[in-house]
């Protein structure tokens, strides 16, 4: 009895040592003192308590109102001023008119706004800007612009930046992922991905010589 | 002689503008395969309805050729004017064609011609696909050498057993009396070495689970969507910061929402690729993952549009945000800054996370023990500002010691932990 015992004993604690947990994929692991692993104050993402906050302005119940967007109306110190026009075909059209407020950019602002395009933009429009990024080669999404055309190098920043903000045809808005500075800098690259609507400039250019 | 010289001037011109048009015109003429894929090819494809629809078999469809060239110069125009071009608008829209009024009659005819000939190359897909998973050689060899050792100590144990039982018959012989053997459940030594080895193991992996509790690496949990990094930043090439796009401004490494998940699949609607295997070897329905995705953001695929937004919420109506599983999470008394590491350290995500364009599924790749960073604060080599040539990052320039040791050889390069990156309050204040 006393030899079973001792042998029944032992296989088990070999069990122990030999057998671990099998699906781990799912569970993070143990923690010791989950209180600080897991934080107590309010972390970027976390599910707020919905007895303690609510996000209906109108309808408040004694909870804290939060809803993750600024005040409207405000904008971020030294930010550029919003963009006003409404995402319609008049809006579409009148955005010919908005000028850009970069003027001239330094080579480093250069070279971030092309590592910004090349990021952001690259992927479907190509890095030259000829329409052919892997996306579009890979024919994913069609009817991608090909930066480099007439039609685009006549194109007004402003109604660049209207289509960036608002998206147009299979173009999502990329107001979400540059700000403000960030689109105008970019369009100020893209016109030196662009030729300079060559014909018309060698013809001026040889008036001027004779 | 200014006269003469207005004269050369006038003839340099016009000969060169001859020779930019002569050369324009040899690379262009009648080559239609070049031609499409440069004018035509990001809307239309030869074979098959893309943003605008397939362009074989076009003579069947459209009224006459001189119906074509006035189409491509001036689509717009056509549309206010022309039937047969209202109907192909009202079939299309709101996409109205580029107009190319650039393109001459021989090129589109050219273009014509090569859209019919055109034939679909043969799908060399297949055996692509049946190499990539013959390649798993390098494979955990962990339980062919437990076996191993298994069956190697049990043949050691007959063989000793056996060698026991020998002696026993030799001794019978030879008359010497030794009495009877002690079984080897009782004896002392086989004992012995048991408890040994149940020592060791048990007490190494007690002391390994002690530390990594609260480690996390290898966690993989499911997430609501199956999201495959392999498929968007392996095979599509998409840039790490183009979801992610707040590592490089603050702390965290933001989680995209769907609107910009939104900006390729408003019109990427089904998967195509090579057909994705499941953790539990179940092939995945990708198509409905994409569905999913609408259901969250509240699209419409049918009509192609958002829901309205009814109840006013500024959403759509029944979008909500994706319920991701959080994967890495550092204890609260831990400060990490993604855009630091990102933006100044110029570190690539895959340092730590790995290779994260192979994983279908994402997981913890480091542990994100204290160690871990350490070793890389001591081995990493800060963009340290070089006086001379201007290079580096100008805010090092107020190291006046490591300036001074560099110039005379004592240094040739310094390390984060140099400049304080392992002082405690770095990270833990």
């Amino acid at each position: 009895m006393k030899k079973i015992a001792t042998f029944g004993l032992l296989v088990l604690s070999a069990a122990i040592v030999f057998v671990s947990c099998d699906d781990k994929r799912n569970k993070p692991g143990k923690i010791y003192m989950p209180d600080m692993t897991y934080s107590r104050a309010y972390e970027t993402y976390a599910e707020r308590d919905s007895a303690m906050f609510t996000n209906d302005a109108t309808n408040k119940g004694g909870k804290i109102f939060y809803n993750n967007i600024p005040v409207s109306g405000t904008i971020k110190r030294g930010e550029l001023f919003p963009y006003t026009l409404p995402n319609d075909s008049n809006g579409y059209k009148m955005s010919a008119m908005v000028k850009n407020p970069i003027e001239s950019m330094t080579e480093a602002e250069m070279k971030e706004s092309a590592r910004l395009y090349n990021i952001n933009c690259a992927i479907c429009h190509g890095e030259k800007a000829a329409g052919n990024g892997p996306i579009a080669t890979a024919g994913k999404i069609g009817g991608i612009a090909n930066l480099t055309l007439d039609s685009y190098v006549k194109m007004a920043d402003g109604t660049m930046f209207h289509s960036i903000q608002y998206g147009k045809n299979s173009m999502g808005s990329y107001a979400s992922q540059l700000d403000r500075k960030q689109r105008w800098m970019i369009i100020k690259y893209i016109r030196t991905l662009q030729p300079k609507a060559v014909v018309e400039t060698a013809k001026a250019d040889t008036t001027k010589k004779i | 002689m200014s006269l003469y010289r207005i004269f050369i001037n006038k003839a340099l011109t016009g000969l060169l503008l001859v020779v930019l048009l002569a050369t324009s015109n040899i690379s262009f003429a009648a080559d239609g395969e070049a031609l499409f894929k440069a004018n035509c090819s990001n809307c239309h494809k030869p074979d098959a309805d893309y943003t605008g629809p397939a362009l074989k078999g076009w003579s069947d469809r459209e009224p006459n050729k001189e119906w074509l060239y006035k189409w491509v110069a001036n689509p717009a125009q056509m549309i206010a004017s022309d039937a047969y071009a209202k109907q192909l608008f009202e079939k299309w829209k709101p996409t109205v064609m580029t107009a190319f009024a650039n393109l001459k009659k021989d090129e589109i005819d050219a273009i014509m011609k090569y859209v019919d000939d055109y034939t679909p190359p043969v799908a060399t897909a297949q055996a692509g696909g049946t190499a990539a998973g013959s390649d798993s050689g390098g494979e955990d060899n962990t339980l062919l050498f437990g076996i191993l050792t298994l069956t190697l100590a049990l043949v050691a144990f007959i063989l000793l057993q056996v060698n026991g039982n020998l002696r026993k018959l030799t001794d019978d012989k030879e008359g010497v009396n030794r009495g009877e053997p002690v079984p080897f459940y009782r004896n002392k030594m086989y004992l012995m070495i048991g408890v040994l080895v149940l020592f060791t193991i048990g007490g190494y992996n007690t002391v390994s689970g002690a530390i990594e509790l609260g480690r996390m690496k290898d966690y993989q949990p499911d997430q609501p969507i199956y999201y495959s990094h392999k498929v968007h930043a392996g095979t599509n090439q998409i840039s790490c910061l183009y979801c992610h796009g707040s590592a490089q401004d603050s702390k965290h490494s933001g989680i995209p929402s769907v609107n910009v998940c939104m900006n390729c699949h408003m019109a990427i609607k089904e998967y195509k690729g090579e057909p994705i295997i499941k953790e539990d070897g179940k092939t995945l329905d990708a198509n409905a993952e994409i569905q999913k995705l609408y259901s969250y953001a509240g699209w419409n695929s049918e009509k192609n549009e958002y829901n309205p937004d009814n109840n006013k919420d500024g959403v759509p109506d029944g979008a909500h945000a994706i319920p991701w599983v959080r994967i890495h999470n550092l204890p609260d008394h831990v400060y990490f800054n993604h855009s630091q590491h990102v933006k100044v350290g110029k570190q690539n995500c895959q340092t730590c996370h790995g290779n994260i364009q192979e994983m279908p599924v994402v997981k913890q790749f480091s542990n994100l023990s204290m160690g871990w960073c350490i070793n890389c604060h001591r081995e990493s080599k800060v963009d340290f500002y070089n006086k001379e040539t201007k290079e580096g990052n100008k805010f090092y320039s107020i190291y006046e010691k490591f300036h001074t040791d560099i110039k005379n050889h004592k240094l040739d390069s310094v390390t984060v932990e140099k400049i304080g990156g392992t002082e405690c309050q770095k990270c833990h204040y």
